[in-house]
């Protein structure tokens, strides 16, 4: 036997709320390295907006032990993985680095979106798929239900599946013995060159780089000079060790073993997801497959709001791009919003996440400005470029041809909401691809759809029209000529850049006056009038007013209660330093988000 | 507006906390208490205060004592507050001692108490001479019942009246605003106070505007109503010399104007406010709190102190400005100068300067005040003085 045979790499594929983190506390705290005292509601998620999303955004891996029946203790590498569109690669790279996944259903709401998504990324990495049924505490669980539903749209046996609770801690034994039984144990040869994944990194103030990384053939220790194949980068091992979560040292990682590895390594884009490591003196002759390099779908501008310095937020962003290889940003210039930065995200959600962060993390105040997806321009001399930012869209007459990214959209939702959502489909200028009932009350639509009017407010409107039992899927597919145009905004008559948009022809009106109408709503009355126009071009599309206002007065003195005055006064100042100034017009920052959400109408 | 640095005189603020019914609109710290609270809390003042002054020599030129509504408690308990206002401090000869009083709780009996206790200043809660808006307040009192007050109190020699009415009321319209105007200015009050109603979280009006009941006077009424007031009552004689206030020649409120003088304030009872030696102070605002600390030990009256703000330099100009500028005489260069240490041009000249262009502030040489346009949106002004940062 080796000392393989007693290791199971895995990893928990769900749909979003079906109990992922909760079967993951269930099982560290059914095994050993982690006693119950140090649970804490989500073990696996260790980050404030997650926990605040219900979602994990960044993964983080646990090795325990655990003793099973046959009497034999065996190490489980539980790899963690993010649940959201936006991370597909990194899901993908997670499983990579496995032998197996437990499928995680929800025996209340059987497969979903994200179930087949998961399930097919699982099985595009040869994976050994174990599903699991859970919430079976739940009154309105319905197994038999979920289990059909996993074999007939899925494919995969389920009659034996683990029945479980991971809330109320039912069956999690049965599930254990499973995992040892069902998945496989890694292969490989420790004695070969060094052949390993990185699936994760993270920063950390004192080691730099974390790789997180499964050794698929040879070994690893401190002192080895390690190449990074796809960036060639060469680095010294300064430590080698398990993930418990946090990372305790080890002499050795082996073939087979999952653990992390520090070399000095400055920012987490040298340690790229999915690259592979091997030894210099003695590397391996091919990389693994599949790794590639991420690409930002979605841009805005980030740029310091009111007082904020442009340093301070430079900072800032350098220091989550160190823990965030699929963040990127080059400086920029706007005529509104002066110097900034152009930052590019893998989706809309990922782009909410580092707003937050910077906003609460960072403690910054910014101004974000409409998200953008990258347009390809063609203009009459034969130039090709790449837009991302409307400011830097060329003169019409200079266009040939626009063309926009397109997307597969796939939608699941309850049959009732069919129509509903085909008509928001329909609006958003989708192209019905496919139309299938999965089972008797559940249908799979697929969409090709402009990658710009998903971003927009796609996801929110479909959670909102269908109670939020719809869920959705996309991946890009390539780009599509389209007639765009360029919607700008003006306030007291004065362009502002950063509210510029490009938009489909068909569109404009209606988000000019839906622009309009939002900030009028937001900007606060001024001692004059304030115009808000919306155009195309020279033409004026859209127009409202804010009124001026007549009164700020406190009448009352509180009994020689000063402080309260001052505190409404510095409330007041406070609520000033979130404007940003426009010539005499002030703006509140929320304005550069509100107009782009979803308004139910 | 001078000051004696020197010679120690404060003014005294007492805070009575009872009502009988809490208004509409009211926010204030105050509620309905039974008789036997009221004794223990009147007496818990006068250990305070009996505290407060033990060892020391503190002159007082103002005291006021207000609410909550003052007037509801008893004679006997308003002549033993008196007795240790008048024990602790050393009142001057023109000192002003003012009491609030709402209409319909005063009779000829606490009248008389008021005049032996050496009160000679009513400021009586009128708020408006219309019978239904003084319903849709929550106001327990009638327009008769002030008259009958009113009336009662010239007739007990009281030549110091202050009424305040408000403006700005659901339901109220110009000419029901004019009306009580006029026949409030008519009976020759020697004060007028004009509030427009703030609608204050915590309070029924604020409940009925969240849902939209509530009948909103639009700004644009509410300046109507606001200048007419300042006008008419300068045509009958009055000086409008604060925000919303108004009075005969000298007979300007002088407690109130300690408040936007930067002057030092003592204030006792709960949730009392004070202003000694550059310091701000907030007494604690539980009533359980405060008498359970009586029962213990009177002695320790300081713990029940919370410093607010231990004004730093910035903290007085900044206060200084956004007091001051209530005043519609404005602030004396003079005086900021004094106070800070710096002329006020050196610290607020892009300030000053921003706000004289859009013609909300006047410098009239000596000294700078709200134009009619910046007293309507004189929050805008004042807060532009509140600086993160200061460049000398």
């Amino acid at each position: 036997m080796s000392y393989r045979d007693y290791i199971r790499n895995f990893s928990i594929i769900a749909h979003i709320d079906h109990g992922k983190s909760t079967l993951a506390d269930r099982l560290l705290e059914k095994t050993g390295l982690v006693s119950e005292r140090d649970m804490k509601e989500q073990f696996l998620d260790n980050m404030d907006i997650e926990r605040e999303r219900g979602i994990t955004i960044k993964l983080q891996t646990t090795r325990v032990v655990y003793k099973a029946n046959d009497g034999n203790e065996y190490i489980f590498n539980l790899i963690d993985t993010p649940g959201h569109v936006d991370f597909t690669y990194e899901v993908s790279r997670s499983l990579a680095a496995c032998e197996g996944a437990l499928l995680i259903v929800d025996a209340t709401q059987g497969v979903e979106a994200q179930t087949m998504a998961n399930a097919y990324l699982a099985s595009n990495e040869d994976l050994e798929i174990l599903p699991v049924i859970n919430k079976i505490d739940l009154p309105s669980a319905d197994p038999q239900m979920a289990i059909d539903e996993i074999e007939e749209m899925l494919a995969i046996e389920a009659h034996d599946a683990p029945q479980v609770s991971a809330k109320d801690g039912i069956n999690i034994d049965v599930l254990l013995e499973a995992i040892v039984n069902k998945i496989p144990a890694p292969e490989g040869d420790e004695n070969a060159p060094l052949k390993a994944l990185i699936f994760d990194s993270v920063y950390d103030n004192y080691k730099g780089v974390i790789i997180y990384t499964r050794i698929v053939d040879g070994r690893v220790k401190k002192g080895d000079m390690i190449r990074l194949m796809a960036t060639g980068k060469v680095y010294e091992v300064t430590e080698v060790g398990i993930l418990a979560p946090g990372p305790v040292p080890f002499k050795e990682l082996k073939a087979g073993e999952v653990g992390y590895i520090t070399a000095s390594i400055k920012q987490v884009a040298d340690a790229r997801v999915g690259d592979t490591i091997t030894n210099n003196d003695e590397p391996t002759s091919e990389p693994l497959p599949g790794y590639r390099q991420v690409q930002s779908m979605v841009y805005c501008g980030i740029y310091p709001a009111g007082t904020e310095k442009y340093e301070a937020v430079k900072d800032a962003l350098e220091k989550l791009q160190v823990n965030d290889a699929a963040f990127v940003f080059e400086p920029e210039t706007s005529q509104a919003l002066g110097f900034g930065f152009r930052c590019g995200f893998l989706g809309l959600l990922h782009m909410e996440i580092i707003v937050e962060r910077l906003d609460r993390e960072f403690n910054l105040s910014i101004v974000t400005t409409s998200p953008s997806v990258i347009y390809r321009v063609t203009k009459t001399d034969g130039e090709e470029l790449m837009i991302q930012n409307p400011s830097n869209l060329p003169n019409m007459v200079e266009i040939a041809k626009m063309e926009e990214p397109m997307v597969k959209a796939n939608i699941m939702i309850p049959n009732e909401y069919v129509g509903a959502i085909m008509e928001i489909c329909q609006e958003r200028r989708g192209r019905m691809d496919h139309m299938e009932y999965i089972s008797e009350n559940r249908v799979v639509l697929e969409y090709i759809m402009p990658l710009n009017e998903v971003i927009y407010d796609f996801f929110d409107a479909l959670k909102s029209k269908t109670r939020g039992y719809g869920s959705l899927d996309y991946e890009f597919i390539g780009y599509e000529q389209s007639k765009l145009v360029k919607l700008d905004v003006l306030l007291n008559k004065e362009l502002v850049d950063a509210f510029s948009m490009i938009v489909h022809e068909s569109k404009a009106y209606a988000r000019g006056r839906f622009v309009c109408e939002k900030l009028k709503d937001i900007i606060p009355m001024h001692q004059f009038e304030v115009p808000i126009q919306a155009s195309v071009g020279t033409k004026v599309i859209a127009r409202e007013t804010v009124r001026a206002y007549r009164k700020d007065v406190l009448a009352k003195c509180y009994g020689g209660d000063i402080s309260r005055k001052k505190k409404l006064l510095e409330k007041q100042k406070e609520g000033k330093k979130r404007m940003r100034q426009f010539g005499s017009v002030e703006v509140p920052q929320e304005a550069f988000t509100a107009v782009l959400k979803y308004d139910e109408k | 507006m001078t000051k004696n640095r020197n010679k120690k005189t404060t003014g005294v603020y007492v805070h009575i906390p009872f009502c009988v019914r809490k208004c509409n609109y009211c926010d204030f710290l105050s509620f309905a208490g039974d008789e036997a609270v009221k004794e223990r809390y009147v007496d818990m003042v006068c250990s305070e205060i009996e505290a407060y002054c033990r060892d020391r020599s503190i002159t007082a030129d103002t005291v006021f004592i207000g609410g909550g509504t003052p007037s509801v408690l008893k004679p006997k308990l308003i002549e033993r507050l008196m007795d240790a206002v008048r024990t602790g401090f050393s009142l001057t000869g023109d000192c002003e001692m003012t009491i609030e009083a709402n209409p319909g709780t005063v009779d000829g009996e606490k009248a008389e108490v008021f005049k032996s206790s050496g009160i000679n200043r009513i400021s009586l809660g009128v708020q408006s001479m219309d019978d239904d808006l003084l319903r849709r307040l929550g106001r327990i009192h009638s327009r008769k019942d002030f008259l009958k007050t009113y009336e009662l109190l010239r007739n007990k020699g009281f030549d110091n009246i202050n009424t305040d009415l408000m403006f700005s009321l659901p339901g109220q319209n110009f000419e029901k605003w004019k009306n009580t105007l006029e026949e409030t200015a008519d009976l020759k009050p020697e004060h007028i106070s004009f509030y427009s109603l703030i609608i204050e979280e915590g309070t029924p009006f604020y409940e009925e505007w969240k849902k939209g009941s509530l009948e909103e006077i639009s700004d644009d009424d509410d300046r109507k109503m606001y200048h007419f007031a300042s006008e008419m009552l300068n045509e009958k004689g009055y000086v409008h010399y604060e925000i919303s206030n108004a009075a005969l020649p000298g007979r300007e409120s002088k407690h109130n104007l300690k408040y936007w003088s930067m002057e030092e304030y003592a204030g006792f009872g709960l949730g009392a406010h004070s202003f000694v030696e550059g310091v701000r102070y907030e007494n604690t605002r539980d009533m359980e709190e405060y008498l359970k600390l009586y029962a213990k030990a009177p002695d320790l009256w300081k713990e029940r102190y919370n410093v607010i703000n231990r004004n730093t330099v910035k903290d007085n100009a900044e206060e200084f400005v956004f007091t001051g500028l209530r005043k519609l005489e404005g602030i004396y260069k003079d005086d900021f100068a004094k106070l800070v240490g710096n002329d006020i041009y050196d610290i607020y000249s892009k300030e000053i300067n921003k706000m004289v262009n859009e013609g909300l502030l006047k410098d009239h040489g000596s000294r700078i005040a709200l134009t009619k346009k910046g007293i309507d949106i004189s929050n805008y002004v004042m807060r532009e003085f509140i600086k993160d940062k200061w460049k000398l």
